[in-house]
């Protein structure tokens, strides 16, 4: 390329071109992503049950929204990153085991990343008792089940939002969820003895 | 027979509502008449009211598990380095 053609590139890029796409292409991604970023290590960590491989697996999703920021249409973001935080997660599901029921106990770890108990009440026994119950309860879900109901009552996303997360209709998410909860509502209805929540 | 079914007809009708009442999602609203009519079954029929009020401690059970699982400020810190380092990557 010769010099003429070389400068009046440097000139495009700066005015209207590579230069000018980074500056818009960083404000729109800190303007649609920063705000969803607790969700999304809160539905990382739902979908990965372990703190550092949702930490992970956020930071996948952040690389690949920014790559693909460009061609987000500013609309739904919240939607448009769960879309890809699971298919990043699915990417990354090849390279390692999935995540087992017996994973559950990082949920109730005090992990660095996560968890920190709130300060005690005067009913804090008995809150404890029943979070205790339900935790129980939940855990002995199919994971199909257990995933919809932590994502929407743990995690507090919507149908359609959980639904992104799964990569599956939203009426599926709410055939799952009124059966997960019916499950949890019965086995804490249940004396412990007898049995699971499934 | 026929009280007694119509009876049945209202309680299917309201459980398979009653999740969408309790949850009140955005995306998925009751209509106005379908919350009249599954409130007024709700006044009336113990069973089903009993239904929601246990939905509704689970609920409050649930979200105090949140509310004690929320990402801690690290975390969220930590990713957003990692966010502003893929920003200024991304320059000349």
């Amino acid at each position: 390329m010769g010099t003429t053609a070389l400068v009046a590139q440097v000139a495009h890029w700066v005015q209207d071109g590579p230069l000018a796409d980074r500056e818009s292409r960083a404000h729109a991604f800190r303007l649609h992503v920063e705000p969803e970023i607790e969700v999304l290590l809160r539905v990382a960590r739902t979908l990965t049950r372990s703190g550092p491989d949702a930490e992970d697996l956020v930071q996948e999703t952040l690389v690949r929204a920014y790559r693909a920021i460009d061609r987000f249409d500013g609309r739904h973001p919240r939607a448009w990153l769960l879309t890809i935080l699971r298919n990043t997660n699915a990417n990354m599901h090849r390279r390692r085991r999935p995540g087992l029921v017996d994973d559950w106990v990082v949920m109730d770890d005090q992990r660095p990343a996560f968890g920190v108990a709130p300060a005690a009440a005067e009913d804090e026994a008995l809150w404890g008792r029943l979070e205790a119950d339900l935790q129980r309860a939940v855990q002995q879900l199919d994971p199909r089940f257990q995933q919809v109901l932590l994502l929407i009552d743990v995690d507090q996303l919507t149908y359609a939002e959980a639904a992104r997360a799964l990569g599956v209709p939203v009426g599926t998410v709410m055939s799952r969820l009124h059966r997960a909860r019916e499950r949890v509502r019965r086995a804490l209805s249940d004396p412990p003895t007898k049995g699971g929540a499934s | 027979m026929i009280g007694t079914l119509r009876s049945m007809w209202a309680c299917h009708w309201s459980a398979r509502r009653i999740q969408r009442y309790l949850d009140a999602d955005r995306g998925l609203p009751l209509t106005a008449d379908e919350v009249r009519r599954l409130e007024q079954h709700l006044a009336v029929c113990e069973r089903c009211s009993a239904v929601a009020d246990e939905h509704r401690v689970l609920r409050l059970i649930a979200g105090r598990w949140a509310s004690r699982t929320v990402p801690d400020q690290d975390a969220v810190q930590r990713m957003h380095l990692v966010l502003d380092r893929i920003v200024a990557e991304d320059r000349p």
